[in-house]
């Protein structure tokens, strides 16, 4: 085997991870390439070097920054919990409605012209309100005497409760 | 409770990773706030400490990727990581110190995902199984980073030893 391939296979070798045909042929490359036993063994000292660094201990300062953590969240998760309410949803879309609405009012340049639109509207409609009120009495003065058999037989009709007879 | 049983074992990686005390601090913070963010996701059919490593190990090489740890060197080898071993000789003693050196600064010239299977494997002695879990990685492609990044650990040393031979 060529040194490239029998260096692919040196640290499974270490580590026992190759079957018998792969571990004698590394095996026996290894007794005549002085490159590669040299490798090999600057391999396992890179292991041994590796495993032997101990765990360092986290310091009091560190703790004290992880353990107020939680209260940190808490608090902030407690906030955004009461904005998020259901219950406000509501509340919420009728507040952003509204703002938009006093937002477009409120930096229109045009704000006279709205102001009059509002008001030509507000005089139509008043004025729809009062012909109807109008037509509405018109239309009670015709019905004259017929008025309260109309209004007895539509109480008896069963739908408002009545009866047939 | 999380912080008692995990603070160790996540500063412990993040200092292995960044080779910096500071940072490893500032690091160990973000990922437990990560992980109380995350808490609600966590499946509780898988194993915790796995899924645990997993945020760690994203939250790592996401931060290495946007700041670049690779410019900034690693703190000096402490000879606190030599005091637990034991040596035939005071000659043994520097010879290993001066390995594990070259070794700890080494780590920083591995690519972020071969440094962190060699973290996972060689210092934390994790279970190749375990590792393709925590890296989202088949079991071939996690033994493959395994081996690459032993070799090229192995020939920092060797041009080291070299080099000092020469001298």
């Amino acid at each position: 085997m060529r040194c490239e391939l029998i260096e692919e296979l040196l640290s499974p070798y270490l580590e026992d991870e190759l079957d018998q045909e792969e571990k004698r042929a590394v095996k026996e490359h290894l007794k005549t390439c002085k490159n590669c036993s040299l490798l090999f063994s600057y391999i396992k000292e890179t292991r041994e070097s590796l495993t032997g660094f101990p765990e360092m201990e986290v310091s009091e300062n560190l703790l004290d920054r992880l353990y107020s953590i939680p209260g940190k969240k808490k608090r902030f998760k407690l906030s955004l919990d009461f904005l998020f309410q259901p219950s406000l949803q509501p509340l919420l879309a009728a507040v952003t409605i509204l703002v938009m609405v006093v937002s477009f009012y409120s930096l229109n340049p045009d704000r006279n012209r709205i102001n009059k639109s509002i008001s030509r509207q507000a005089h139509l409609s008043y004025s729809k309100v009062g012909k109807l009120y109008a037509r509405a009495e018109t239309f009670v003065d015709a019905l004259g005497e017929h008025k309260d058999n109309i209004l007895v037989s539509v109480k008896n009709i069963p739908l408002f409760g009545g009866n047939e007879d | 409770m999380l912080v008692n049983t995990y603070s160790k074992r996540i500063f412990n990686m993040s200092y292995q990773f960044t080779g910096s005390y500071q940072e490893a601090e500032d690091l160990t913070q973000d990922i437990f706030f990560k992980l109380y963010n995350s808490l609600h996701k966590y499946d509780f059919e898988k194993n915790f400490s796995g899924w645990l490593s997993t945020i760690a190990k994203n939250y790592l090489i996401d931060r290495y990727r946007k700041t670049k740890w690779e410019k900034t060197t690693r703190d000096d080898f402490d000879e606190y990581n030599l005091i637990s071993e034991q040596f035939e000789s005071p000659e043994e003693r520097v010879v290993k110190k001066e390995n594990k050196k070259t070794i700890w600064e080494g780590l920083n010239t591995l690519s972020t995902e071969i440094r962190m299977v060699i973290i996972l494997r060689d210092i934390q002695g994790k279970k190749y199984d375990e590792i393709a879990e925590i890296m989202d990685l088949p079991l071939g492609t996690v033994k493959s980073r395994v081996n690459r990044g032993r070799l090229q650990l192995a020939k920092i040393l060797k041009e080291e030893m070299e080099m000092k031979n020469e001298m």
